[in-house]
């Protein structure tokens, strides 16, 4: 089966100022993004993430390099077809509902006339905007922005959905809301790629990661591998007396293993947050 | 086919409603409504002319200018605001072309356009309707010929009015296209009418050659890159029936206006298929 997305030696340079000084935006980078996954493409501000993928949707022009979307080449109409794009910092037209926007995008994507009505429901359902979908949009917080460009990005059932910086400027629970979407479309076979800077939510999302820096690829795996430390482990243990531990640390010594650090387990403070905040607040 | 011109209806659609909301749009229309509705009360000085026609010169003045102002102003701003705030990133990504975005911004500007003429001339034609029925009846009594306007002619008028703006709009996104920021766009669009208004000169000096083959040569590419923006001004001799107009003359204008819409926004979209968003 051939990739998502397939990248091979991409590079792209703009030309600054009246002398068209050369910057280098991404450099030689060949990525194979499989199908099915939830791919993070992470890295620095400026260090090529939004370059790459908007190189990959056919928005700005490769200066050297191939790229192929599910087996079809970048930029062609057959492949947009089956993509769904969330810029970073989406902005719509604000004098249009959300429903209308949703509607608009589907009929630019190719969604016939027939399933048009429950293509757009679909969409609003997913994103969790049914109940605001016909507000102006102008009237939307940013954490609905990226609902409701989520919606958009997803309407015509594409099997890629590539969504840039989906999360910034997104409150914990609108965050995790998003995080939500992009299971269930993992769940439905989809593939997502999401470029963020945002570690966290990438480590709980994601199941591969690439990480850039100025314009080159530093690291590429599945994300248990390149985070996993092979060489340490850690045991949980509940009711220790110092007792048990004088002799859970002499048993290991006698092993030859060395305790390096006994600490209490903390939770993140996303999730205290999420605990202690509760139903939707996005309104 | 069918397929690009529905994506190009949609972008019509959404750029017509977004133009219509704006203020710019509601402004001016109410300034062209109050030029052609004071022309009623301004009547009395019309330097000797006939009345008709000195308040049919009022309407199409503003006609002219106002409708010049939005071609330019708005059909660059709903470019640029596409491009500015980033929407043309979420529709680009689409299964659509970049020629039919740019077409569906023309038509969208254009279909404004036909509405800022079709309100501004209707208006036009009820104050002559209503004054002629007077002048009509005072002629009588008084046994002259009256003055007439004719409806039919207002409306060739109005088609090649709303097809001399279009054109401007066609202008203005093959400006929009190459350039990186509005007031470029307006500031050269404005220009460009100007030299369309002018473009006869350099017709008139192309037919008496000069010693210079470079001269003669510019002369001959510029009148010819720019559209003549005059031959559409014949609501005079439509309109009142002045002068009377050859025929064939409409038809002649019509086919021009078209040609030079289809060749600018060829070139806009030759332009912005590169253009980097």
């Amino acid at each position: 089966m051939t990739s998502a997305i397939s990248v091979r030696r991409l590079t792209k340079d703009f030309r600054i100022g009246l002398r068209g000084l050369k910057l280098r935006a991404v450099d030689d980078l060949s990525l194979e993004i499989p199908r099915g996954q939830v791919y993070g493409l992470l890295g620095p501000n400026g260090c090529g993430k939004s370059t790459t993928l908007k190189v990959v949707l056919g928005l700005v022009a490769p200066t050297a390099g191939e790229i192929s979307i599910l087996g079809e080449a970048s930029a062609t109409s057959a492949a947009r077809r089956r993509t769904g794009f969330l810029p970073e910092a989406p902005y719509f037209h604000k004098f249009l509902t959300g429903r209308e926007l949703v509607r608009y995008c589907a009929q630019l994507s190719g969604v016939s006339a027939g399933e048009l009505a429950s293509a757009v429901e679909d969409a609003l359902g997913l994103a969790a905007m049914v109940e605001a979908a016909d507000r102006p949009i102008g009237t939307y917080s940013k954490g609905m922005l990226q609902r409701i460009g989520f919606a958009q990005a997803v309407v015509h059932d594409p099997e890629l959905v590539i969504l840039d910086e989906p999360t910034a400027g997104v409150d914990p629970v609108g965050s995790a809301a998003i995080g939500r979407m992009i299971h269930a479309m993992r769940d439905k076979g989809k593939t997502v790629v999401l470029c963020s800077h945002l570690l966290g939510q990438v480590e709980q999302v994601c199941d591969r990661v690439a990480i850039m820096d100025r314009g080159k690829l530093v690291l590429e795996g599945a994300v248990d591998d390149v985070l996993a430390r092979r060489d340490r482990h850690i045991l949980t243990v509940e009711a220790m007396t110092p007792a048990a531990r004088a002799a859970a640390e002499a048993a290991l010594a006698a092993h030859g293993a060395t305790v390096v650090s006994v600490t209490h387990p903390r939770r993140s403070l996303e999730d205290l947050f999420r605990e202690l905040v509760t139903g939707s607040r996005d309104a | 086919m069918q397929d690009s011109l529905r994506r190009m209806l949609w972008i019509s659609r959404v750029t017509f409603l977004e133009a219509v909301r704006q203020r710019f749009f509601a402004f001016l229309l109410v300034l062209g409504v109050a030029m052609v509705l004071s022309s009623v009360s301004l009547r009395v000085f019309d330097f000797g002319h006939g009345e008709l026609k000195f308040i049919a010169d009022l309407g199409f003045g503003g006609l002219f200018f106002f409708g010049s102002v939005l071609a330019v102003v708005m059909t660059a701003q709903l470019f640029f605001s596409e491009i500015d705030n980033k929407t043309a990133l979420t529709l680009l990504a689409k299964p659509l072309s970049r020629p039919e975005f740019l077409l569906g911004k023309f038509f969208g500007a254009w279909a404004v356009l036909g509405v800022f003429v079709v309100v501004l001339a209707g208006l036009l034609g009820a104050v002559l309707w209503a004054r002629e029925i007077e002048l009509v009846a005072a002629a009588e009594q008084a046994g002259k010929i009256p003055t007439t306007f004719s409806a039919g002619g207002l409306a060739q008028f109005v088609l090649l009015q709303w097809l001399r703006l279009g054109v401007v709009a066609a202008i203005v996104l093959a400006l929009s296209s190459l350039a990186r920021t509005f007031l470029f766009a307006v500031v050269v669009g404005a220009l460009a009418v100007v030299a369309g208004q002018l473009q006869w000169i350099a017709q008139d000096a192309v037919l008496k050659p000069s010693d210079s083959a470079a001269y003669d040569a510019f002369l001959w590419v510029s009148s010819r890159l720019i559209p003549n923006l005059q031959q559409f001004n014949i609501g005079d001799a439509l309109v009142l029936g002045a002068a009377g107009v050859p025929a064939g003359a409409v038809t002649t204008v019509f086919l021009s206006g078209l040609f030079y819409i289809t060749a600018y926004l060829t070139v806009g979209a030759l332009i912005f298929r590169r253009r980097e968003i």
